[in-house]
This record gives C-alpha cells, sequence and structure tokens, in this order.
C-alpha cells in the first residue's frame, strides 16, 4: 500500500494506505479524505481546538467496523497536544487536543472519519460554551422536518434575545447552536434551558417535536435531544465528514438557505459533499466562526 | 397437615455458606433467643403471592397513573405536607394524631425473637394464623439451628415468640416442618371473631343418614397434594397475555418528564410568552 511522509509545519508525519477506499459506494478514497481535511483546516481548527477529541475511526472504510477512542493513543508522536481530564469516575483520562493542522492530519490518517468534540474546552470541563439543540427525526420524519422545527426554534430564541447558528448533522438532522462563551454558564443551566425549551415545543407542537426520548414517541416525529448538554457528551463536529454511504459533511447553513431547502422539500439537497463544502468556505467563509466568540446570557437562569 | 415441600413450591434450599444469601431475599435478621440458647437467622419469605397484577394506564397515551389524594371540598389534589392523620371520634369528629405520637406508641426495633413459651402445635387453632415465612439459618447457626428444629418436629412442639417487623409487634409461632423452622404470624386473639352463634342448634339426626355421609366422606378421603390445585384464572390470564404479546408488540409508556423537572417556573414561563407571539406570526 501506499504511503506518503509529509512535512506539516516543520513536523514530519507518515500518511498511509492512501489508496484505501473509505467509502466504496461513492469511490472515496483515503487520500482524498486528507486532502480533504488538509483543505479545511483553517475553518475546523478554531471548533476542535483545545477540546478533547473522540475519535471515530473507520480502518476498513464506511462499511467496516469502526471504534470509538477517547484515550490519547499512546504510540501519538510527541508534538500531540493533550490534557489530561476528570472522568466521572474520578480518574483523569489523557486526551487528544487537535490545535493544528499536523494533528488534525494524524488524527485523520488513523482513519479517524469522524471527529466529535464537547461543548467544554478541556481545561474548562464544566463550562458549556453553547447550548445545543441536537434535532433527530423519527422515522418517517425526515430532514425537512427538521427544518421546520429548526425555523421555529430560531424564532423562539430570536424572541428570547438569543441568536442561532444551523448546521446538517451530515446524517438525517440538524443542529442548532446558541453561543454563550461566558465561564459561569454550566452544564446545569444549558441543560434546563434546553430541556424546557424542548418541551414548551413539544406542548406547542406536539404533532412535530418530541423531548422524549424513547423511540415510540420519536416516530414521524423530531426527537429535540436537550441530553447532549452534558459534560460527558459530545458532537460532531462542524466540517467534520460523517461515515455514511456517500461522505457528507456536517455543514453549516445560512437560516435564509435553510428556509429555502425546507420549501424545497427535496431531503438530499441540504447535504454537502467534501468539493462542495471546500468551495463554499472558500466562498462564504466560516458561518459559524462567531459561535466561537459572541457573548449572550440565558434568560431566567 | 399440608407439607410445604409438596406445595410444588420451593423451599429455600438450606445448603451452607454464601450461594444461600444469594439465592433468596432476607427480609429480616437477626437471632432466635431462649433461655441460653441464640440462633442467628434470616426471615425469608414463604409465599409469593401468584396475583396477577396490571397498571392503571392513561387510555390515550399509555402513561401509567398515579393515586393522588382529592379534597372534595377544594376540588383539588392536596399535597403531601398538607395531609395529616386523624382517628375517627364520631362522623366528621376528628382526633388528629402526628406522625410523633405514632411514633412514640411504635414497637423499638429488634434483632431477637424471644421465644417465651413452647407449646403442642395443635394447641394453636388454625384460625389464628396469618402469615407464614421461613427462617433459615445464619452463617454460623447451622448446627443449633437443625437441633432445635429436629427436637421441635420430633416433640411437635411450637414457639410461641413476640416478634417485632417494620413498625409492628407480632404474636408469632415457630414451628419445624421437614428441617425447616417456620415462622407463622398469629392474629392476636381480640381479632378473632367467635363462632359461638354459627353453629345451629342440634337436632336428633336419623342414624341412616348418619351411615350415608359417614360412607361418603371416606369415599371421598384422600392425602391432600397442594400440587393438584392451582389458581385456574390466574393460568387463563398468563396464557392470555403471552398469547396478546405474541400477536401484538407492548405499547410503551412515555418517558418520565417528571413535573418538578421541567424547569424553573419563570423560565417556563417566558418560554410561552415568547412562543405564542412566534406562533402568532407564522
Amino acid at each position: 500500500m501506499s504511503r506518503r511522509i509529509v512535512g506539516i509545519a516543520g513536523k514530519r508525519l507518515v500518511l498511509s494506505n492512501l489508496e484505501k477506499e473509505l467509502y466504496p459506494a461513492y469511490g472515496f478514497t483515503k487520500a482524498a479524505m486528507l486532502e480533504y481535511y488538509e483543505s479545511m483546516a483553517d475553518y475546523i481548527l478554531p471548533h476542535l481546538g483545545n477540546r478533547a477529541l473522540t475519535l471515530k475511526r473507520y480502518p476498513d472504510g464506511v462499511e467496516g467496523d469502526f471504534f470509538f477512542e477517547k484515550r490519547c493513543p499512546s504510540y501519538r508522536p510527541e508534538w500531540v497536544k493533550t490534557a489530561d481530564i476528570p472522568q466521572g469516575s474520578g480518574e483523569r483520562m489523557r486526551v487528544c487536543l487537535v490545535n493544528n493542522a499536523e494533528t488534525l492530519a494524524w488524527a485523520a490518517n488513523l482513519a479517524s472519519l469522524e471527529l466529535h468534540v464537547p461543548l467544554n474546552r478541556a481545561v474548562t470541563p464544566e463550562t458549556s460554551d453553547s447550548v445545543v439543540f441536537d434535532l433527530d427525526p423519527g422515522s418517517p420524519a425526515d430532514i425537512i422536518d427538521c427544518g421546520r422545527v429548526a425555523l421555529i426554534l430560531r424564532e423562539l430564541l430570536a424572541d428570547l434575545g438569543l441568536s442561532s447558528y444551523v448546521k446538517t448533522s451530515g446524517k438525517k438532522g440538524l443542529h442548532v447552536y446558541v453561543a454563550l462563551n461566558s465561564p459561569d454558564v454550566s452544564f446545569d443551566h444549558t441543560k434546563k434551558f434546553s430541556k424546557a425549551v424542548a418541551i414548551v415545543m413539544q406542548r406547542n407542537y406536539p404533532g412535530l417535536v418530541t423531548a422524549r426520548m424513547s423511540k415510540g414517541y420519536r416516530n414521524a416525529k423530531v426527537f429535540i435531544n436537550w441530553s447532549q448538554n452534558d459534560s460527558s457528551k459530545t458532537m460532531i463536529c462542524i466540517y467534520s465528514l460523517r461515515a455514511a454511504e456517500k461522505p457528507y459533511v456536517s455543514f453549516p447553513l445560512e437560516w435564509k438557505e435553510l428556509k429555502r431547502l425546507t420549501g424545497r422539500r427535496d431531503p438530499e439537497k441540504f447535504q454537502v459533499l467534501p468539493a462542495e463544502a471546500v468551495r463554499r468556505v472558500a466562498k462564504y467563509g466560516d458561518l459559524f466562526r462567531d459561535l466561537l466568540s459572541i457573548k449572550q446570557r440565558l434568560p431566567h437562569l | 397437615m399440608i407439607k410445604k415441600n409438596s406445595t410444588g413450591k420451593v423451599p429455600p434450599r438450606l445448603s451452607s455458606g454464601k450461594d444461600r444469601e444469594t439465592s433468596f431475599q432476607s427480609i429480616w435478621s437477626g437471632t432466635i433467643s431462649f433461655s441460653l440458647v441464640a440462633i442467628p437467622v434470616q426471615l425469608v419469605k414463604a409465599v409469593e403471592p401468584g396475583r396477577v397484577s396490571f397498571r392503571m394506564l392513561h387510555g390515550t397515551d399509555f402513561s401509567p397513573l398515579l393515586r393522588r389524594m382529592y379534597c372534595p371540598e377544594e376540588g383539588k389534589i392536596v399535597g403531601q405536607d398538607e395531609i395529616i392523620r386523624g382517628f375517627e371520634t364520631a362522623p366528621g369528629r376528628y382526633i388528629v394524631i402526628t406522625d410523633e405520637e405514632l411514633e412514640s406508641v411504635s414497637p423499638q426495633r429488634s434483632r431477637t425473637i424471644e421465644i417465651v413459651r413452647f407449646t403442642d402445635i395443635n394447641e394453636i387453632d388454625r384460625v389464628c394464623y396469618n402469615h407464614p415465612y421461613y427462617l433459615v439459618p445464619a452463617r454460623g447457626g447451622e448446627k443449633a439451628y437443625s437441633l432445635l428444629s429436629e427436637i421441635m418436629r420430633r416433640t411437635g412442639k411450637a414457639g410461641i415468640a413476640r416478634f417485632v417487623l417494620g413498625e409492628r409487634e407480632y404474636l408469632v409461632a415457630i414451628k419445624s416442618t421437614g428441617g425447616v423452622l417456620n415462622l407463622i404470624t398469629l392474629h392476636y386473639s381480640e381479632e378473632i371473631l367467635s363462632d359461638g352463634e354459627l353453629a345451629p342448634e342440634a337436632d336428633a339426626i336419623d342414624a341412616g343418614e348418619k351411615a350415608r355421609i359417614k360412607k361418603t366422606i371416606r369415599k371421598m378421603t384422600t392425602d391432600f397434594a397442594p400440587g393438584k390445585y392451582s389458581d385456574r384464572r390466574r393460568g387463563k390470564i398468563v396464557t392470555f397475555l403471552k398469547k396478546k404479546l405474541k400477536e401484538k408488540a407492548a405499547v410503551e409508556a412515555p418517558e418520565a418528564l417528571e413535573e418538578e423537572a421541567v424547569g424553573p417556573a419563570d423560565l417556563m414561563a417566558a418560554l410561552q410568552e415568547s412562543m405564542s407571539r412566534v406562533k402568532k406570526i407564522h
């Protein structure tokens, strides 16, 4: 199998198995995947930086087995930044921090197609930088129903004085974020808030929304998964690839774009492939950039 | 006499050591004592009522329902903190009893079953039998336990004791059946209703009729085999439930979103207010 030795920022890295078809049905190779992450580095790194990376590795491609890796592998190059984070058990765990392009390339080379990160930074384990509403459609509801829910949610949040951002999950759902960026906002606050929002949404749109996790209740409805607002949970990082038949990307949408897509009623149109992702960030920049900086306060908490 | 071992129910195994402790659940542990004897024991269930019980559900979404205290006067549900006890002295008149007052007359918890008398088993009228339990030896008590149960079995004696379980003090009989000590809670004599008035006055009975009934009874007499009889209604319900489960999957209760955990009241109110404005515009 092919190998290529590359130098990134003066660091030497051996990239391997470059011809491997990671998405066989789509013909997307490991080389293409590495190239994608390399092109997107400037946009994705701010969102990965200083957060505990969970690797989701697909050594045999998306049709093979995968495994999660939270602990930073011991065979990491010495230049990979790490942090020791507390776990529920009271023990600490060493995790990788993807703070630069060479670490991103290294992680991608481990066939970590999906990059998951928590809502907190490693140094502040209890501080949630944002609130997330993970909109998950229960079949036969689909991403269009998620779009309808997201649009209502955006109005509701706006009425409370909160601006919000939306991205595709790269699978069937949408993720709506509210930036907070305040050191004194804990997951207790964000969970309480997101749960209350989910319940109010369910009460007002009982045919469309459910705040309940159990499968029976998700049937034909959009589940607003508020429980993702937890220090133990991670979200798929924006611009990360997803493991599915096609290499869809978790990609940000402008609200007017979401409105247009929701009206068009074609679920496929929501999805963004790597080439389009590279083209769009080059043209529009990072639509999620401000999520990392603007400060907002949750009302009544 | 009913033999427990022939009921088809498996009595707790009397093997030694650890596996016994995990094979059944102990309700109470302590010692049986009398004179200078003290035997460490555990109390376990002797009967498991076979009743098929049903949950009451809300027909619209299958939520399991709760019982709540309702005040007909105010037409509302009364919270736990507003509920007190009263003893009705006359219609509409009550003496109020506090938890502390009730506590003060409750028996002290005790770790012993103190046998105060032994008596012939047959002396205890069966109408007094209330609820049966098994006693099993705890670690180190096996030898003394075997000895006591063997002697009680041979002599046909039952031990009478006072025993505190939960909030109440029970009068109990301890007897030996097939090497196992049974503890049976007894009804206090004041609970037993007299049967004095129930027997009809004896008339002169025709000798032929007497002989005929005697003969019929003799013909119908066999050993009692409890295993031959089962709760037929329960059997039918179980069969029916199994059939229904095969035909149609069980319905699912909604996940509990406990009311008090919904969210702070002013947040919920603010959200609903915003929600209403948003709905108006849409």
